[in-house]
Protein backbone atom coordinates (compact mmCIF):
# COMPACT_ATOMS: atom_id res chain seq x y z
CA UNK A 1 0.00 0.00 0.00
CA UNK A 2 1.46 3.30 -0.58
CA UNK A 3 2.18 5.70 2.08
CA UNK A 4 1.12 8.63 0.27
CA UNK A 5 -2.49 7.46 0.24
CA UNK A 6 -5.27 9.57 0.92
CA UNK A 7 -6.91 8.40 3.73
CA UNK A 8 -10.42 10.38 4.64
CA UNK A 9 -10.87 10.99 8.37
CA UNK A 10 -14.63 9.47 8.75
CA UNK A 11 -16.64 10.39 11.98
CA UNK A 12 -19.60 8.09 12.36
CA UNK A 13 -22.09 9.13 14.13
CA UNK A 14 -23.89 6.16 15.52
CA UNK A 15 -27.08 5.33 17.27
CA UNK A 16 -26.77 3.69 20.68
CA UNK A 17 -29.33 1.37 19.89
CA UNK A 18 -28.58 -0.38 16.52
CA UNK A 19 -25.13 0.77 15.09
CA UNK A 20 -23.12 1.64 17.91
CA UNK A 21 -24.28 -1.86 19.21
CA UNK A 22 -23.22 -3.55 16.35
CA UNK A 23 -19.14 -1.55 16.01
CA UNK A 24 -19.41 -2.49 20.22
CA UNK A 25 -20.52 -6.19 19.28
CA UNK A 26 -17.71 -6.07 15.80
CA UNK A 27 -15.30 -4.70 18.66
CA UNK A 28 -15.95 -7.79 20.84
CA UNK A 29 -15.87 -9.87 17.75
CA UNK A 30 -12.40 -8.50 16.56
CA UNK A 31 -13.50 -7.25 13.61
CA UNK A 32 -11.18 -4.25 12.49
CA UNK A 33 -12.81 -1.22 10.90
CA UNK A 34 -10.27 1.62 9.30
CA UNK A 35 -8.80 3.78 12.42
CA UNK A 36 -8.88 6.67 10.29
CA UNK A 37 -13.02 5.99 11.24
CA UNK A 38 -14.07 7.45 14.72
CA UNK A 39 -17.31 6.33 16.23
CA UNK A 40 -19.53 9.43 17.68
CA UNK A 41 -22.40 7.25 20.04
CA UNK A 42 -25.65 9.13 20.15
CA UNK A 43 -28.97 8.52 21.38
CA UNK A 44 -30.39 7.98 18.09
CA UNK A 45 -29.96 8.87 14.70
CA UNK A 46 -32.89 11.25 15.61
CA UNK A 47 -30.59 13.26 17.53
CA UNK A 48 -28.59 14.17 14.69
CA UNK A 49 -28.29 18.07 14.18
CA UNK A 50 -26.86 19.29 11.40
CA UNK A 51 -25.06 21.64 13.90
CA UNK A 52 -23.05 17.82 14.36
CA UNK A 53 -21.98 17.60 10.98
CA UNK A 54 -20.77 20.95 10.44
CA UNK A 55 -18.75 20.72 13.84
CA UNK A 56 -17.20 17.53 12.28
CA UNK A 57 -16.27 18.89 9.15
CA UNK A 58 -15.04 22.22 10.91
CA UNK A 59 -12.85 20.32 13.30
CA UNK A 60 -11.20 18.93 10.25
CA UNK A 61 -13.30 15.66 9.30
CA UNK A 62 -13.44 14.83 5.05
CA UNK A 63 -16.31 13.07 5.74
CA UNK A 64 -19.61 11.84 8.21
CA UNK A 65 -21.13 9.02 8.25
CA UNK A 66 -24.63 8.61 9.84
CA UNK A 67 -25.56 4.76 10.71
CA UNK A 68 -28.93 4.23 12.33
CA UNK B 1 -45.61 34.96 15.15
CA UNK B 2 -43.38 36.87 12.76
CA UNK B 3 -42.55 34.53 10.14
CA UNK B 4 -38.58 34.97 8.21
CA UNK B 5 -36.44 33.03 6.19
CA UNK B 6 -32.93 32.85 6.32
CA UNK B 7 -30.95 34.70 3.73
CA UNK B 8 -28.49 32.61 0.72
CA UNK B 9 -25.50 32.21 2.21
CA UNK B 10 -23.65 34.09 -0.28
CA UNK B 11 -25.37 37.12 0.04
CA UNK B 12 -24.67 36.95 3.77
CA UNK B 13 -21.02 36.65 3.27
CA UNK B 14 -21.07 40.02 0.58
CA UNK B 15 -23.22 41.64 3.66
CA UNK B 16 -20.45 40.76 6.07
CA UNK B 17 -17.33 41.02 3.53
CA UNK B 18 -15.96 44.17 5.45
CA UNK B 19 -15.82 42.69 9.02
CA UNK B 20 -13.31 39.94 10.61
CA UNK B 21 -15.07 40.01 13.61
CA UNK B 22 -18.67 38.94 12.96
CA UNK B 23 -20.92 37.91 15.59
CA UNK B 24 -23.85 36.74 14.67
CA UNK B 25 -27.03 37.05 16.77
CA UNK B 26 -30.06 34.86 17.36
CA UNK B 27 -33.63 35.38 18.71
CA UNK B 28 -35.00 33.21 21.17
CA UNK B 29 -38.75 34.16 20.04
CA UNK B 30 -40.69 34.04 16.37
CA UNK B 31 -37.97 33.50 14.52
CA UNK B 32 -36.88 30.47 16.46
CA UNK B 33 -40.28 29.09 16.29
CA UNK B 34 -40.06 29.40 12.40
CA UNK B 35 -35.98 27.91 12.57
CA UNK B 36 -34.97 30.85 10.64
CA UNK B 37 -33.00 32.56 13.38
CA UNK B 38 -32.93 30.73 16.27
CA UNK B 39 -29.84 29.14 18.53
CA UNK B 40 -29.30 26.48 15.93
CA UNK B 41 -29.79 28.76 13.10
CA UNK B 42 -27.37 30.97 14.16
CA UNK B 43 -24.89 28.23 15.14
CA UNK B 44 -25.32 26.61 12.10
CA UNK B 45 -24.74 29.90 10.00
CA UNK B 46 -21.69 30.77 12.09
CA UNK B 47 -20.17 27.12 11.42
CA UNK B 48 -21.08 27.91 7.41
CA UNK B 49 -19.44 31.42 7.62
CA UNK B 50 -16.51 30.10 9.24
CA UNK B 51 -15.84 27.37 7.05
CA UNK B 52 -16.93 29.18 3.85
CA UNK B 53 -14.68 32.15 4.38
CA UNK B 54 -11.86 29.39 5.42
CA UNK B 55 -12.23 28.03 2.07
CA UNK B 56 -12.05 31.14 0.24
CA UNK B 57 -8.94 31.96 1.97
CA UNK B 58 -10.02 34.48 4.16
CA UNK B 59 -11.35 32.89 7.26
CA UNK B 60 -13.48 35.26 9.57
CA UNK B 61 -14.12 34.85 13.31
CA UNK B 62 -17.62 34.19 13.83
CA UNK B 63 -19.12 33.77 17.30
CA UNK B 64 -22.70 33.70 17.83
CA UNK B 65 -25.47 34.46 20.69
CA UNK B 66 -28.75 34.84 21.22
CA UNK B 67 -30.75 36.66 23.00
CA UNK B 68 -34.48 35.58 24.45
CA UNK B 69 -35.69 38.85 22.01
CA UNK B 70 -34.12 41.27 20.22
CA UNK B 71 -37.07 43.56 19.94
CA UNK B 72 -36.27 44.40 23.76
CA UNK B 73 -33.60 46.41 25.75
CA UNK B 74 -33.20 44.52 28.64
CA UNK B 75 -32.08 41.72 26.69
CA UNK B 76 -29.92 43.39 23.94
CA UNK B 77 -28.33 45.12 27.22
CA UNK B 78 -26.31 41.14 27.81
CA UNK B 79 -24.51 40.96 24.89
CA UNK B 80 -23.62 44.11 25.02
CA UNK B 81 -19.59 43.45 25.42
CA UNK B 82 -20.10 41.07 22.47
CA UNK B 83 -21.36 43.26 20.30
CA UNK B 84 -18.81 45.84 20.71
CA UNK B 85 -15.60 43.50 20.76
CA UNK B 86 -17.13 42.61 17.04
CA UNK B 87 -16.76 44.14 13.76
CA UNK B 88 -20.03 43.60 12.64
CA UNK B 89 -23.60 41.77 13.74
CA UNK B 90 -25.11 39.68 11.76
CA UNK B 91 -28.88 39.92 13.21
CA UNK B 92 -31.01 36.60 12.63
CA UNK B 93 -33.92 38.64 14.12
CA UNK B 94 -36.83 40.12 11.99
CA UNK B 95 -36.20 43.89 10.94
CA UNK B 96 -37.39 44.72 14.44
CA UNK B 97 -34.63 42.91 15.71
CA UNK B 98 -32.01 44.01 13.33
CA UNK B 99 -33.70 48.00 14.03
CA UNK B 100 -33.45 47.26 17.50
CA UNK B 101 -29.56 46.24 17.52
CA UNK B 102 -28.71 49.29 15.67
CA UNK B 103 -30.66 51.29 17.58
CA UNK B 104 -29.58 50.06 21.22
CA UNK B 105 -26.07 50.01 20.09
CA UNK B 106 -25.01 52.97 17.39
CA UNK B 107 -21.65 52.65 17.15
CA UNK B 108 -21.84 48.75 16.38
CA UNK B 109 -22.94 47.91 12.57
CA UNK B 110 -25.38 45.48 12.07
CA UNK B 111 -26.77 43.91 8.70
CA UNK B 112 -29.61 41.41 8.40
CA UNK B 113 -29.08 37.48 8.13
CA UNK B 114 -33.36 37.35 7.31
CA UNK B 115 -35.95 38.13 5.17
CA UNK B 116 -38.74 39.25 7.21
CA UNK B 117 -41.89 37.99 5.13
CA UNK B 118 -45.30 38.46 7.18
CA UNK B 119 -47.28 37.79 9.90
CA UNK B 120 -48.71 34.17 9.97
CA UNK B 121 -48.69 30.91 11.15
CA UNK B 122 -47.37 27.03 10.80
CA UNK B 123 -50.42 25.62 9.37
CA UNK B 124 -48.63 22.00 9.78
CA UNK B 125 -44.89 21.11 10.11
CA UNK B 126 -42.67 23.29 7.72
CA UNK B 127 -45.44 24.99 6.21
CA UNK B 128 -46.42 28.48 7.44
CA UNK B 129 -49.20 31.20 6.24
CA UNK B 130 -49.76 34.67 6.02
CA UNK B 131 -52.60 35.43 8.27
CA UNK B 132 -52.25 38.82 9.39
CA UNK B 133 -51.70 42.22 7.75
CA UNK B 134 -51.72 44.23 10.82
CA UNK B 135 -53.89 46.80 9.30
CA UNK B 136 -54.51 48.41 12.61
CA UNK B 137 -58.37 47.90 12.02
CA UNK B 138 -59.43 44.32 12.78
CA UNK B 139 -62.51 43.30 10.88
CA UNK B 140 -62.27 39.82 11.71
CA UNK B 141 -65.77 39.73 13.29
CA UNK B 142 -67.26 40.64 10.41
CA UNK B 143 -65.55 38.16 8.43
CA UNK B 144 -65.75 34.80 10.50
CA UNK B 145 -62.16 35.16 11.61
CA UNK B 146 -60.81 34.70 8.10
CA UNK B 147 -59.07 37.89 7.54
CA UNK B 148 -59.79 39.32 3.76
CA UNK B 149 -56.95 41.77 3.99
CA UNK B 150 -53.87 39.54 4.54
CA UNK B 151 -55.44 36.33 2.29
CA UNK B 152 -57.63 37.88 -0.37
CA UNK B 153 -54.49 38.75 -3.43
CA UNK B 154 -56.87 41.84 -3.51
CA UNK B 155 -57.39 42.72 -0.35
CA UNK B 156 -61.03 43.33 -1.33
CA UNK B 157 -63.30 44.13 1.36
CA UNK B 158 -66.42 43.54 -0.60
CA UNK B 159 -66.88 39.90 -1.51
CA UNK B 160 -64.57 37.85 -4.60
CA UNK B 161 -63.68 39.29 -7.21
CA UNK B 162 -64.31 37.66 -10.97
CA UNK B 163 -61.20 35.61 -10.58
CA UNK B 164 -62.41 33.53 -7.76
CA UNK B 165 -62.79 29.53 -9.61
CA UNK B 166 -64.16 26.74 -7.56
CA UNK B 167 -63.01 28.36 -4.41
CA UNK B 168 -59.64 29.31 -5.66
CA UNK B 169 -57.71 32.30 -6.62
CA UNK B 170 -56.71 33.39 -10.13
CA UNK B 171 -53.04 34.05 -8.66
CA UNK B 172 -52.59 30.39 -7.69
CA UNK B 173 -54.98 27.43 -7.72
CA UNK B 174 -53.32 26.21 -4.29
CA UNK B 175 -54.61 29.58 -3.30
CA UNK B 176 -57.68 29.44 -1.76
CA UNK B 177 -60.21 32.41 -2.22
CA UNK B 178 -60.17 34.40 0.86
CA UNK B 179 -64.19 35.39 0.38
CA UNK B 180 -65.01 32.04 -0.02
CA UNK B 181 -63.30 30.71 2.97
CA UNK B 182 -65.66 33.66 4.67
CA UNK B 183 -69.04 32.76 2.74
CA UNK B 184 -68.42 29.22 3.75
CA UNK B 185 -67.38 29.68 7.28
CA UNK B 186 -70.23 32.85 7.57
CA UNK B 187 -72.75 30.05 5.85
CA UNK B 188 -71.75 26.96 8.00
CA UNK B 189 -72.78 29.02 11.10
CA UNK B 190 -76.04 30.39 10.00
CA UNK B 191 -74.37 34.08 10.22
CA UNK B 192 -74.49 34.82 6.47
CA UNK B 193 -76.69 38.31 7.37
CA UNK B 194 -73.15 39.80 8.75
CA UNK B 195 -71.84 40.53 5.29
CA UNK B 196 -75.24 41.82 4.78
CA UNK B 197 -74.68 44.67 6.69
CA UNK B 198 -73.75 47.87 5.08
CA UNK B 199 -70.33 48.59 6.46
CA UNK B 200 -68.81 52.62 6.21
CA UNK B 201 -64.71 52.23 4.09
CA UNK B 202 -62.22 50.63 6.32
CA UNK B 203 -60.18 53.43 8.60
CA UNK B 204 -56.79 53.00 6.33
CA UNK B 205 -55.10 55.75 8.37
CA UNK B 206 -54.39 52.95 11.21
CA UNK B 207 -52.48 51.08 8.55
CA UNK B 208 -49.94 52.06 6.60
CA UNK B 209 -51.31 55.13 5.05
CA UNK B 210 -51.06 56.73 8.53
CA UNK B 211 -47.24 56.45 8.72
CA UNK B 212 -45.16 54.92 10.73
CA UNK B 213 -47.44 53.43 13.90
CA UNK B 214 -46.88 54.45 17.77
CA UNK B 215 -48.91 53.46 20.38
CA UNK B 216 -48.58 55.28 23.51
CA UNK B 217 -50.36 53.69 26.98
CA UNK B 218 -50.20 56.91 29.61
CA UNK B 219 -51.21 54.18 32.09
CA UNK B 220 -48.43 51.65 31.42
CA UNK B 221 -45.52 54.74 31.07
CA UNK B 222 -43.10 55.42 34.08
CA UNK B 223 -42.82 58.87 35.69
CA UNK B 224 -39.45 60.46 34.93
CA UNK B 225 -38.53 59.66 38.19
CA UNK B 226 -38.83 55.54 38.04
CA UNK B 227 -37.47 55.56 34.55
Amino acid sequence: METNQFVPDIIAFCCHYCAYAAADLAGSMRLAYPAAVKVVEIPCSGKLDPLYVLRAFEDGADGVMVAG
Amino acid sequence: MIIAERKPLDEIKTLVDDAQKVLVVGCGTCVTVCFAGGSREAQITAASLRMSTKLDGNGKNVGDVTVQRQCEWEYLDEIKDQVEDADMVLSLGCGIGVQAIAEHFPESWVVPGLNTTFLGIPSEQGVWEERCAACGDCILGLTGGICPIARCSKSLLNGPCGGSEAGHCEIDPDVPCAWQLIYDRLSSKDKLHVILDLQPPKNWSTSRDGGPRKIVREDLRLKAEEA
